[in-house]
């Protein structure tokens, strides 16, 4: 199978380059809850956030990505509201919605799934996120355990696949329970979305091999994803179904190696030394073990931004530059090219890039990355097959 | 007092003129030939469905004077939040009222989407909540709740919304929902809480309505009994020491004379299969109840000249109707025939009515 590359929408907000956080696109970052004055949207001009990020959406698909990753933060729009507002003025941008299945009851969530559909022809995808628990589930409302909670991802995908095609669909779950469901023509029709799953724990996958499509992992350092995603695979190849492998990785490109590096070195000299502290902190406690997973490729003592370098190209300090994610590939063109296709070797399937400013490096990206990566020819799985 | 006029949006398919069958206009089977004959080329192929419709009568009543449009909760069309969404781009100034019921999911959730639509809207998105259906339709949805405690979760779900879109830290535990330190923080604090409109006739449903709607909205009866509801609810929310608002919800058939009304409804009412002329349903003046309540849930529609239809609207908003949420088969053209042809008379006659009162 040829591979899917996705690009992601900063529902965050961020700054106009990797070197500084102002000026700042958006109304929100990070450490900052109380910006009011923001650069780009939500101002007394009309226009609001959603206009910039309808933007970086129409490069996205202009220049060649799947579609876009729409995180969810409790401080950042939702991504069923960006679909739908931007559902008629993409053509084949498609919509990755992360969302927590204790939020909707699954019929309604088959519901307006079918509905997106209908207005996107067929652009939408789930990201399921089962939660870190802890009092962040509280905030949201959801008071259920951790563990419980795969249980409940999984009814809800055995619900919302089993009212799909029409019904008439009777469950009785631990959490959920319908009666004679089933999803009115037209909505029936239309295709069920593909399923990216996250979460690390034996739960999560036992849930994931049941019902995900992609496996869904941060970078990580090469060796542990490879082993990450065998494990994911042998464990969902032993339940009986074959499930795909996706990365989500930040990405700094330029045409040199050494103009790569010095954005992050400029990057880096800005850096607040309170938020470098943080940074080296143990953080928050969560019951995420893929955040536990995050903290533990972390380097100790930081001097310089090349203490952050742990790999060839892979710098391990991007969240200090803007909100997101530690890992992500710094290099030419070239190089990043090569390390997307090293991480397609140890297993990816897809990936969801993201690169600072989204809207023009969406550009950047399509144009001088995607054509130089090789991925997998849609022949050469046939040959392993044979072979 | 500022009136409003909503204008319904079928969400699951509209009539014809001369023709009640409800279809989905637009929609493209897959599995349906072209309705042109061999010898006509349809460049259509399955292009459009009746989304793309939804979204020309949405447009319509943009451009033909509506103040917003009613997003129906139709359990057999296309799910309300997803319409309002789809749609919000095409209008600047369209009120979104969008129906659901308090079953969606997390009353904390369904706050933050809002917040999301209050920030790009600029504030145009506006809930109006219903019990859904009796208990066996209900648990078709997911949804095993007793009849007895609708009502009830209605209440929480709006109690938990309005908290964590006002207050931050907010806690609240109750029958149905549960949040701890909840409320949105920086750019999500304190969007404009989106307006609720509930309805119900049933002492039950006041009570509801006194303590958390915005706007009653009442089904269609003759303006006398209606008076008589108004004051009751307003009483009710009194005790709170709240002031309810009120929505009329009403279909109308506007043609230039009343004869030609009278015809086409009578059409409508045989096409629908339904006998003429066994039972009046003339209720008041002007007023066929049950008309179209099976296509447009409508209690009654209003059946006459423009004049007429425009004097009964002002009849309405003189005992304390400003909100009103209108409809009429098919959507779309008449959409354009009641912004034109009635909604300036009434416009007109209240803004005369309130200069004198002033």
């Amino acid at each position: 199978m040829t591979i899917d590359i996705f690009w992601r929408i900063p529902t965050h907000g961020e700054p106009s380059s990797h070197r500084n956080r102002k000026p700042w696109r958006g109304d929100w970052f990070p450490g900052n809850d109380n910006l009011t004055k923001p650069g780009l949207g939500g101002g007394e001009d009309g226009t609001t956030y959603i206009d910039y990020l309808a933007e970086i959406a129409r490069a996205a698909e202009i220049s060649g990505f799947q579609g876009g990753l729409i995180p969810s933060f409790p401080s950042t729009d939702e991504p069923w509201v960006i679909s739908a507002f931007l559902a008629r003025e993409t053509k084949t941008f498609r919509f990755m919605i992360p969302f927590q299945p204790g939020f909707l009851n699954p019929v309604v969530a088959a519901r307006k799934t079918a509905s997106l559909q209908r207005a996107t022809g067929g652009r939408a995808l789930y990201n399921i996120i089962t939660g870190g628990g802890g009092p962040q589930q509280l905030w949201w409302g959801d008071s259920v355990p951790h563990d419980d909670r795969y249980t409940r991802t999984t009814e809800f995908l055995d619900v919302v696949r089993g009212v799909w095609r029409g019904g008439p669909f009777s469950y009785q779950g631990k959490f959920y329970q319908v009666e004679e469901a089933g999803l009115p023509d037209p909505l029936s029709q239309e295709e069920f979305p593909e399923i990216y799953f996250s979460g690390s724990s034996d739960a999560a996958l036992a849930s994931a091999s049941k019902h995900a499509d992609y496996y869904l992992s941060w970078l990580e350092p090469f060796d542990a994803l490879r082993d990450k995603f065998k494990r994911v695979k042998d464990r969902t190849d032993a339940l009986g179904r074959k499930i795909k492998t996706a990365v989500r990785v930040d990405i700094l490109a330029r045409p040199t190696e050494e103009e790569a590096w010095e954005e992050i070195r400029k990057g880096f000299a800005n850096v607040d030394p309170a938020a470098l502290a943080r940074f080296q902190g143990t953080g928050e406690p969560s019951e995420s073990v893929g955040a536990a997973r995050q903290r533990d490729f972390r380097p100790t003592t930081i001097n310089s931004y090349k203490d952050l370098i742990t790999e060839p190209n892979i710098f391990s300090g991007f969240s200090l530059l803007r909100g997101g994610q530690t890992q992500g590939i710094v290099g030419s063109y070239e190089q990043v090219a090569e390390r997307l296709d090293d991480l397609v070797q140890l297993g990816a399937d897809s990936f969801i890039l993201a690169s600072t400013p989204h809207l023009e490096e969406a550009y950047r990206v399509g144009e001088e990355v995607l054509p130089l990566v090789r991925g997998r020819p849609s022949g050469s799985a046939v040959l392993r097959a044979v072979g | 007092m500022t009136i409003e006029f909503l204008w319904q949006l079928p969400t699951s398919g509209d009539g014809r003129y001369g023709d009640a069958s409800q279809t989905r206009r637009g929609e493209r089977s897959h599995s349906l030939h072209s309705p042109f004959t061999d010898g006509v080329s349809d460049p259509r192929g399955n292009r459009f469905n009746f989304l793309d419709h939804l979204h020309q009568i949405a447009r319509a009543a943009d451009l033909s004077g509506f103040d917003g449009i009613q997003i129906q909760n139709d359990l057999e069309g296309d799910e309300s939040w997803i319409v309002a969404g789809y749609l919000a781009r095409s209008s600047s100034r369209l009120k979104l009222l969008t129906e659901f019921e308090a079953s969606r999911g997390s009353a904390v959730y369904a706050a933050k989407n809002a917040v999301s639509f209050q920030r790009f809207t600029n504030g145009r998105f506006a809930w109006q909540i219903s019990p859904g259906g009796d208990s066996a339709l209900r648990r078709r949805h997911g949804d095993f709740l007793p009849d007895s405690d609708v009502l009830s979760r209605i209440g929480e779900f709006i109690e938990v919304a309005r908290g964590v879109l006002t207050q931050s830290p907010f806690s609240f535990k109750g029958q149905f929902f549960e949040v701890l330190d909840g409320g949105f923080k920086g750019p999500l604090a304190n969007k404009p809480v989106p307006l609720v409109y509930l309805s119900g006739n049933t002492p039950a449903a006041y009570r509801l309505s006194a303590q958390w709607a915005d706007v009653h909205v009442l089904d269609a009866a003759p303006a006398e009994e209606l008076k008589e509801s108004i004051a009751t609810l307003q009483a009710l929310a009194g005790e709170h020491g709240r002031k309810l608002s009120f929505g009329l919800r009403i279909d109308a058939l506007a043609r230039e004379t009343e004869d030609e009304a009278v015809h086409d409804a009578q059409r409508f009412l045989a096409q629908s299969g339904r006998a003429v002329g066994t039972s009046n349903p003339v209720v008041g003046p002007n007023l066929w109840e049950g008309f179209a309540t099976p296509q447009t849930g409508a209690a009654a529609s209003l059946v006459g000249s423009y004049g007429q239809v425009a004097e009964r609207l002002v009849k309405y908003a003189d005992i304390g109707i400003s909100s009103f949420v209108l409809a009429a088969i098919p959507h779309f053209e008449e959409a354009y025939r009641i912004g034109e042809q009635v909604l300036p008379v009434v416009r007109s006659r209240i803004a005369i009515v309130q200069a004198k009162a002033a």
